[in-house]
């Protein structure tokens, strides 16, 4: 049969193989390669030559690698040998399958072809002997070979009716009938449109058939979205047959695994084209899609319906697997004598002591003898319906009965604590080899396992959280296994104390801290302030932080600020001065306060930011901070730092070089704050070298001199600087003084007049003498 | 569950070569399916199949579906996220060596890259891969062998949206190839342990189908359509379902869906 019988065929499939390498390599080999092979594998070669030559045609007439001009060449080059392999080769299936495949490719680059080139009647009259050669091989041929026929009939429709243009322009899909002119001498349209009908209805048959062969369906299916979409004139048909085709037919027949298979294969082959064609094709206004979505909820419910029976009956199944006979009558029979129920008390129900080795948590706190009891799961009642349970129970019960039981575990657990304790011993005497009870990190449960139902597909998230659960899958056996290796050590309940936290350095306290406290910063811009017309009038029974809003949630920082750390700062300085002295050069603030100093920060920042309708917060700060530092004082804790004075005098700082003559709050905020020092109020004098700023640096000392008396010695002490500094303060500052210090002004000129004689002394005498 | 995949895999019916404890062995040669595993991220599943294959001697290639190729990362909500088809397996691995070694050594991944990275170059994505596109310069690509075409007889997803993705995938593009495909899907978890079970179970289905159509090659002539009857007649199509079908039962924990595509 071999065409030439020199060289064994497997050395012949060895050249082909290595050419067909070359053309994959070089694409530009391809066509003088197909038509090198073309003589050897024609229909007189070895089924052999003749499977691969097939194969190699349909790959190379479908291979995407080339231009569709290449591709009309190669098509047209092989026609004759496709049709010589397809009419000469009556039985071999493989054979067949390919060679249809091939011609599945070859059809609509043929028709483009003849489109362009009516004259070339020789190609339209072989691929049509092509055609009517598959076509009437189609029905009697096996399973792989229908395969292909459905194939080609799908590609023969594709190329015969009218696209609507959405199809993408590869692989030959873009041709269709709207290429065809109407007076083409060898293409009719109306002819070739009334053949792709009659092929689809062909095509469609196995779905109205309602068939079992998954196989052909699923072929079918599979290739009829992009007729849908793209070839409105079979869309209607195709969708009212899918429509009508019931892929869950089989669930009538016995569920062998292959049925089940089958089944579910057509189920959900149909349900993708459906969603595809609701996803892609569909416009919603169209008719159909209302009944495309009732048909993939309705198959939906119907799979889950057939394939979930198993299920609940597996379910049952595993209650009678339980081997524990009829659970409810053994209950009934045993329930008095088992459970320790106040129906009988007169007999003392027997704890039974455990068995020796290790032991579940359930079978410690089981006090039952009945099997069927013990066999129950309590976590399959609803939690609700426990605790309703349980509560009437506890009510009902007998306190010796519940007594009995508690003592009873408790003696267990003392046993089992002994247990371990020894069996810890013999674990150090023999180190960790061959001790049975130890966990084994490599087939340890997953968490995975058990959180089955939590599995969710289409969240990302869930893949991750298994991949994160299961590092303990590799990660190396942790020592803190160890302690735990033996489960008589875990039921042990010694006493539990709880890691140590990690140690922080100050470094990361200090960062932590400011974190803290920014955040603590977070959500005063969200805070509604409640304009001062709203402000309900508490008096002095207000609480400090009552509403959350901005002014309760500003108290919160400044007592987090001043107080929070109270007590703790003189320990710290200590500290921080036994460390300084130990290690130089360790500078920083003491850690218990680094948290109250960056609250104070940045309350500072948050005042000075709009420091004229904040002066209030201000206020409420200093008078915090002052409370706070005489509590300091009078607990007596030595070198604990004082602040009042400090954060005063960086405000008023903050203020001064923002002050215009208008800001009567200088004047507001110097009254209301608890306490006031020289140095403060030495600050004002700055005011006064500016003659803007000047009256309102005087009006503020006056409103202290006159409304605020236990400062009014200060305030005159520094209108009496004031008047010594600055000229030009002078006039008021002595109308002021004359009031409250009358005497002074002129006590000053005449110091001043007699320094004067003083220091011009010299002069003085020298000019008089002359 | 491990014992009853386990019983089952010495009861297969293929009777093909046993595996070697480390998943090699002799080749057999012959008449050979080509495969082609997917998963999400074409790191853990489809690369645990892909490497079980082609130690069995099968033309592999592998890909996944996701729109990014997603790793676990210090947390939850701050996973390892890179492009498929420009990033190397290679250059994951360093990244994350150098982020955190400890964390991702005791999470399994840089050994899951370790093996992937002598796999093949990097992830593909299956949306982007051009069907039929000679895979010529992919000589160091485990599984190259026979893979020369681009195409593939039998796809094997990995978990149901996989599946539906490259399903819907294969619809959107219109099948220009003409060709036909088996797509099934294995519901594997994604961890380590059921990857590698998987894997396993992919072998033993790929053991099984090859020795389907490996029959269906040795029949030849008027004897493949006369003779015998039945299961001994029908061709390796046909089979496909009823292969499954078994080795379902030898898999019970795995559930199998299948269908006829085109590419």
């Amino acid at each position: 049969m071999a065409s030439t019988p020199a060289v064994p065929i497997e050395e012949q499939l060895k050249q082909l193989n290595a050419a067909r390498k070359l053309a994959l390599e070089n694409s530009a080999y391809y066509d003088r390669i197909v038509k090198g092979v073309l003589p050897v594998i024609g229909p007189t070669s070895s089924i052999e030559l003749k499977r691969w030559g097939a194969e190699f045609l349909a790959e190379s007439l479908a291979t995407p690698v080339l231009s569709m001009r290449d591709k009309e060449s190669l098509t047209l080059s092989v026609l004759d040998t496709l049709k010589s392999l397809l009419e000469s080769e009556q039985d071999d299936a493989i054979v067949l399958k390919a060679s249809i495949a091939a011609a599945a490719s070859a059809y609509p680059v043929v028709l483009r072809w003849i489109i362009h080139n009516s004259y070339h009647t020789e190609a339209w009259e072989q691929i049509s002997a092509i055609k009517s050669r598959i076509l009437r091989i189609w029905d009697g041929a096996p399973a792989p070979v229908r395969l292909s026929c459905i194939k080609f009939a799908q590609r023969v429709v594709l190329a015969q009716t009218t696209s609507n243009g959405q199809e993408v322009k590869y692989g030959g899909l873009d041709i269709s009938l709207s290429m065809v002119p109407a007076n083409h001498p060898l293409l009719d349209p109306r002819l070739m449109e009334a053949e792709a009908t009659g092929l689809l209805d062909r095509m469609l048959g196995v779905l109205q058939d309602n068939s079992n062969d998954a196989l052909l369906v699923d072929a079918t299916l599979n290739c009829l979205s992009i007729l849908i979409r793209t070839r409105p004139s079979t869309s209607n048909r195709i969708i009212n047959c899918v429509l009508n085709f019931n892929p869950l037919k089989l669930a009538n027949s016995p569920m062998t695994p292959k049925n089940k298979v089958l089944m579910k294969s057509m189920e959900k082959t149909t349900r993708m084209l459906m969603i595809n064609i609701l996803k892609r094709h569909v416009d919603p206004n169209n008719q159909h899609s209302g009944r495309v979505q009732q048909y993939v909820e309705r198959l939906m419910r119907s799979r889950a319906e057939i394939f979930d029976e198993a299920g609940r009956k597996r379910q049952l199944a595993d209650q009678a697997a339980a081997q524990y006979g009829d659970l409810k009558r053994q209950k009934m029979q045993d329930a008095s004598a088992a459970a320790p129920e106040p129906a009988a008390p007169a007999q003392p129900a027997v704890i039974p002591p455990l068995a020796p080795g290790p032991q579940t948590l359930a079978a410690v706190f089981t006090l039952t003898n009945n099997p069927g009891l013990q066999a129950f799961d309590a976590t399959s009642i609803p939690a609700n319906l426990v605790a309703k349970i349980v509560a009437r129970t506890l009510n009902t019960l007998d306190q010796s009965v519940l007594d009995f039981a508690v003592n009873g575990i408790r003696s267990r657990l003392h046993t089992l604590q002994a247990a371990a304790v020894t069996a810890a011993a013999q674990y150090a005497a023999h180190g960790a080899a061959g001790l049975p009870g130890a966990i084994n990190p490599a087939t340890a449960p997953l968490g995975v396992e058990e959180d089955d139902d939590d599995y969710e597909p289409n969240l990302d998230a869930a893949e991750d959280t298994e991949q994160i659960l299961n590092k303990l899958d590799n990660a190396p056996p942790e020592t803190a296994l160890d302690e735990y290796a033996d489960p008589n050590a875990a039921l042990g309940l010694g006493p539990f104390t709880l890691a140590p936290p990690p140690l922080i350095d100050a470094d990361v306290a200090s960062k932590l801290s400011s974190a803290a406290a920014s955040r603590l910063f977070g959500p005063l811009s969200s805070l509604s302030s409640e304009g001062p017309s709203k402000k309900p009038k508490a008096g002095i029974n207000r609480l400090a932080a009552s509403s959350y809003d901005r002014d309760s949630w500003l108290t919160v920082a400044t007592r987090l600020a001043t107080r929070s750390t109270f007590g703790l700062e003189e320990e710290e300085q200590e500290e921080q001065t036994s460390a300084v002295k130990s290690e130089e050069g360790a500078v920083s603030y003491p850690l218990a306060s680094t948290f109250n100093q960056s609250i104070r920060e940045m309350l500072f920042t948050y005042i000075l930011e709009d420091w004229r309708p904040r002066i209030e917060v201000a206020v409420a700060w200093l008078s915090e901070e002052w409370y706070n530092d005489q509590l300091t004082k009078r607990t007596g804790l030595r070198n604990a730092p004082l602040h009042y004075e400090t954060w005063a005098l960086r405000l008023l700082d903050g203020f001064m070089t923002f002050i215009t003559a208008q800001d009567k709050v200088l004047t507001r905020f110097l009254a209301e704050i608890p306490e006031l020092s020289g140095e403060l109020l030495g600050r004002l004098k700055t005011l006064c070298g500016d003659p803007n700023t000047l009256g309102l640096a005087m009006t503020s000392l006056l409103y202290l001199v006159m409304m605020r008396p236990p400062a009014r010695e200060l305030a005159l002490d520094t209108v009496g600087g004031i008047w010594v500094e600055y000229e030009e303060a002078r006039p008021l500052a002595a109308k002021y003084l004359s009031k409250w210090r009358p005497g002074w002004v002129e006590q000053q000129m005449h110091l001043q007049a007699a320094k004067a004689v003083a220091g011009g002394g010299g002069n003085g005498a020298a000019g008089i003498a002359a | 569950m491990d014992t009853a995949n386990g019983n089952a895999t010495t009861a297969s019916a293929a009777p093909a070569a046993l595996a070697q404890p480390n998943g090699h062995r002799e080749d057999p040669g012959g008449f050979k399916l080509k495969f082609c595993t997917v998963c999400a991220s074409n790191q853990n599943r489809s690369m645990e199949g892909h490497l079980r294959l082609a130690l069995a001697n099968y033309p592999v290639i592998s890909f996944g579906t996701g729109s990014l190729v997603r790793l676990p990362g210090p947390t939850i909500t701050q996973p390892n996220v890179y492009k498929f088809n420009e990033t190397s397996y290679d250059s994951i691995y360093r990244e994350l060596e150098a982020k955190d070694p400890r964390l991702y050594r005791a999470n399994g991944l840089l050994n899951m890259l370790g093996r992937n990275r002598n796999i093949k170059w990097g992830p593909e994505r299956w949306q982007d891969w051009q069907v039929g596109m000679p895979r010529v310069k992919k000589e160091t690509d485990k599984g190259f062998e026979g893979m020369e075409g681009g195409v593939a007889d039998i796809v094997i997803t990995c978990e149901e949206r996989c599946w539906d993705a490259v399903i819907d995938d294969l619809l959107n593009r219109g099948s220009p190839l003409n060709r036909a495909v088996h797509v099934i899907n294995i519901d594997i978890k994604d961890n380590h342990e059921e990857a590698s079970v998987g894997g396993k179970a992919m072998v033993d289905l790929a053991d099984s189908l090859n020795q389907v159509a490996k029959e269906e090659r040795e029949k030849v002539g008027a004897a493949a359509f006369d003779s015998g009857s039945g299961a001994a007649r029908a061709s390796f199509d046909e089979r496909v379902p009823e292969v499954i079908g078994e080795w379902q039962e030898r898999w019970p924990n795995l559930p199998a869906t299948w269908t006829l595509a085109w590419f």
